[in-house]
């Protein structure tokens, strides 16, 4: 597929001309197939101006709207983002898989799973979720203890976003409108375009709407253009490393709300009773599916398997299973062209675990000649395995599930989803002590990488976190009965 | 028996083309039979990849064992306890643990380095008068670099070759005086030691304000890149900057590419341009691979590193490397470590884990 000869721009500014901005060029894949992006790059005159013009359009228009209008507009916009006609839509399917490098159906599915979350129904979960009167965004509202309560979300709230998973940056973005907050987003370098014409199209269908948010770039790392930005924001959102998120937090002024999310590992079990000849095959199936999608590179992505001894099937059956499952998944939705580094990385870890299998330990190594997957089986009482990724998973035989939770215990601050695949009982048995050591969302083997419509986000409120409350006690309420002018 | 073989073998002029192919492989098959009888880990590991003695005809088609076994296994031909020494690795990755490489006998790998040394680094030279920036052997016994420069003083360098690094740390000042001495006298003379250590020196230089400018036919050898240890230059302007801190023209400026996991090293012939062209003698050979598949990358293309090294006789000949290059004409490029690839998305990555696991 070639494209054409000018870069897609990416972003959205308001209070800039488009023709005032610098560009710069970042090129995705190579050859015929290689997609030019410019991403703005803006000097600090810029930087100020867009501040300012997104902070003024968030106090004169977002925060004078009832909630129910700016879900009505993100509905209208994700309704269309569903439209697989529509030309944002189109242009979304044919030119993420160029920038990700994942496979296209991988995407397209992809795409239309996670917009399903942000519907309007969905975006009222949301905002139940985290408040038991979402009208407390709108007006103040009785208080349980007495007095009236009302959130409000910051003037300017800017997202740091990382990584390339399609799409992600939706869930703080569409977070920070619901709270009615100017929004300033930096797009990751790995995947610049979405979040832009995110925020375009919602200007389409609400001009005066898309005043209110901004997306903007720099180069990570870049501390003067981070400290402008840092220095203007209410609440700052950030995600990527925890050295990444180390150097933000230094910047952020003091007096800033700070909400880093770093990177997370996650891991599935695989109970006994999922092992039956009737049912192992789809077991298999769904992990798969967790594995391939999006090549592990999300927090959400299991890396290893605990799979319970005493089924009809053993583990090494599974793992068998799980390889036939993998091999099936790379003809259907190949992996995406790795790096040196990656392929470096993807080969050093199976050359490592096929030494384990040296010392006679029980290791079963079975991987794709070609490199395109790899499933290690130990009956070592093994942890947390963290793997290559790029569909690379550990396979942990335990005797029973209960002793997971011991085992990634010692990673409690990098934990996130359990994949389950278990019988009722034997789910709450266990989600119970696993929440102890960490884990933050636990759901079926098979949705591990589609988190469902006002999930916690490691364990956070997504909302409740962005607000401040303003209270009026009870004490102004009764001084002001005594002052009205019908006052006895 | 292989020993003499490969003694031997190193000793003979082979020459190049067909018959210098051939022997190469005769001996490289050899050296395969007798470390796939007696290395039990690496019988193991060939046997594991479907090759033996038996099937394999080519020494391109000889497993090559990755770096990071030499942390997990044993990979000696005789047992450990009748080690004569034993390298170890720095241990800059997976959580410190290091790797160790057993020696039987050092007779091998000391022929190896000084055949090797004298034809690359002292062309010409009989003995140089010698400053080298590591600590002694006595001081780190595992290192085979410090044996390394030990053999190259002891054996090439002059009476008055000597350590500047003790446990204090280098003797800056001491070794001022040594290199205006030899300024003075107008005999060439050679500096050696870890990239590091001449990047600490050149930044003390810098603070005391000193430059030297040496004597003609002065050289400098440097090898093992930074491990973290100082900050990182880019090779022209780490050359850059020996050239013009010592008055060495970077075509003396000479690395050397070695690895514990082996026993012979490779060089370049100065870096007046970088990165330099890599070479070893007759008796290593390098492929350039795809780390996933383990074929040949067609030449041109960047790959992963794999040494095959006859004197490496008591471990495994073949070595799978983290290092990425590029194959051509007369030698290689090293174009850097391969391994440490950031996640792209939020996916916690091995590195990150074990440091949150460190802590």
């Amino acid at each position: 597929m070639a494209f054409g000869d000018e870069p897609e721009p990416a972003g959205h500014l308001p209070g800039l001309p488009p023709d005032a901005v610098e560009r710069r060029v970042l090129t995705f894949g190579s050859g015929d197939a290689a997609l030019r992006v410019a991403v703005p790059v803006l000097d600090a005159g810029q930087v100020e101006r867009v501040a300012a013009t997104v902070r003024a359009a968030a106090r004169g228009y977002l925060k004078t709207l009832p909630t129910a209008h700016v879900v009505a507009v993100i509905d209208a916009a994700v309704q269309r983002l569903l439209d697989r006609e529509d030309p944002w839509r189109r242009r979304a399917e044919r030119l993420l898989p160029a920038v990700t490098g994942y496979d296209p159906e991988m995407v397209r599915l992809g795409l239309t799973g996670y917009l399903k979350t942000f519907r309007a129904h969905e975006l009222r979960r949301f905002l139940a979720e985290d408040f038991a009167n979402p009208l407390v965004l709108d007006e103040f509202q009785p208080a349980p203890k007495g007095g009236f309560t009302r959130a409000f979300g910051p003037d300017l709230l800017l997202h740091v976003w990382a990584g390339n998973v399609p799409g992600l940056p939706l869930w703080s973005l569409i977070s920070g409108l619901l709270v009615k907050s100017g929004t300033v987003g930096k797009l990751p370098s790995a995947e610049p375009l979405f979040a832009g014409w995110f925020a375009q199209l919602l200007a389409e269908i609400d001009p005066r709407l898309g005043e209110c948010l901004a997306v903007v770039w720099w180069k990570g790392g870049d501390a003067a253009a981070e400290r402008a930005w840092l220095a203007r924001a209410d609440t700052v959102v950030a995600y990527g490393g925890n050295a990444a998120l180390a150097a933000i937090r230094d910047r952020v002024p003091v007096t800033t709300r700070f909400l880093p999310y770093g990177h997370k590992i996650s891991f599935a079990l695989v109970s006994r009773a999922a092992l039956d000849p009737r049912r192992a095959a789809e077991t298999a199936r769904l992990a798969a599916h967790d594995i391939a999608r999006y090549d592990q590179q999300g927090c959400y992505s299991p890396q290893t398997l605990f799979v319970e001894r005493g089924g009809r099937l053993s583990p090494q059956d599974f793992a068998a299973m799980l390889a036939h499952e993998l091999a099936a998944q790379a003809r259907k939705h190949p992996r995406r062209a790795l790096s040196m580094a990656e392929a470096g990385e993807v080969a050093g870890w199976r050359d490592g675990q096929a030494l384990r299998g040296l010392d006679g330990s029980g290791h079963l190594l079975l991987s794709d000649p070609a490199g395109g997957w790899c499933v290690s089986c130990t009956d070592a009482p093994d942890g947390l395995v963290p793997t290559a990724l790029n569909r690379t998973i550990a396979v942990v035989a335990v005797d029973d599930l209960a002793e997971v939770a011991g085992r990634v215990a010692p990673h409690r601050a990098v934990l996130q989803t359990a994949g389950i695949a278990a019988p009722p009982e034997e789910l709450f048995r266990l989600a119970g002590p696993l929440g102890a050591a960490g884990v933050t969302r636990l759901c079926a083997l098979g949705a591990m990488t589609a988190p469902e419509a006002g999930w916690h986000h490691d364990g956070r409120f997504n909302l409740l976190d962005l607000v401040t409350v303003t209270e009026i006690e009870r004490s102004a309420e009764a001084l002001a009965e005594g002052l009205a002018r019908y006052a006895d | 028996m292989i020993y003499d073989r490969v003694l031997a073998f190193m000793e003979a002029d082979i020459g190049t083309g067909a018959a210098a192919d051939e022997a190469f492989n005769a001996l490289a098959l050899a050296v395969f039979a007798h470390q796939f009888e007696h290395n039990q880990p690496y019988r193991r590991f060939a046997m594991q990849r479907g090759r033996t003695p038996r099937g394999v005809r080519s020494w391109r088609d000889i497993p090559a064992v990755p770096i990071n076994a030499f942390k997990d296994l044993t990979l000696s031909c005789r047992p450990a306890e009748e080690s004569v020494r034993i390298f170890m690795t720095s241990g800059t990755t997976k959580g410190g643990i290091r790797g160790q490489i057993h020696h039987a006998t050092l007779t091998v790998y000391d022929r190896s380095m000084l055949l090797n040394f004298r034809r690359r680094f002292m062309p010409g030279e009989g003995r140089m008068a010698m400053g080298i920036l590591f600590p002694t052997e006595t001081a780190m016994p595992n290192s085979s670099l410090a044996h390394y420069l030990e053999l190259a003083r002891a054996e090439c360098g002059t009476p008055d070759s000597r350590h500047w690094i003790g446990e204090a740390g280098i003797d800056t000042a001491g070794l001022y005086d040594r290199l205006d001495a030899a300024e003075r006298s107008g005999q060439p003379f050679a500096l050696l030691g870890a990239s590091y250590g001449f990047v600490h020196l050149m930044d003390a230089m810098a603070r005391d304000g000193r430059r030297f400018s040496l004597p003609e036919g002065s050289r400098i050898l440097d090898t093992g890149g930074f491990k973290g240890q100082s900050r990182e230059l880019e090779p022209d302007e780490f050359y850059g900057r020996l050239a013009e801190f010592f008055g060495v023209p970077r075509r003396l400026c000479i690395n050397m590419y070695g690895m514990t996991e082996l026993s012979t090293q490779f060089y370049d012939d100065g870096n007046a341009v970088c990165p330099s062209l890599k070479s070893g003698p007759h008796w290593i050979r390098s492929r350039v691979v795809d780390p996933l598949s383990g074929r040949d990358v067609p030449p041109g293309s960047m790959g992963v590193l794999v040494h095959h090294d006859l004197a490496h006789v008591n471990s495994v000949a073949a070595i799978l490397t983290e290092d990425a290059g590029i194959l051509e004409e007369g030698g290689f490029r090293l174009l850097g470590r391969v391994a440490g690839a950031q996640a792209k998305g939020c996916s916690l990555a091995v590195e990150d884990f074990l440091a949150a696991a460190r802590g």
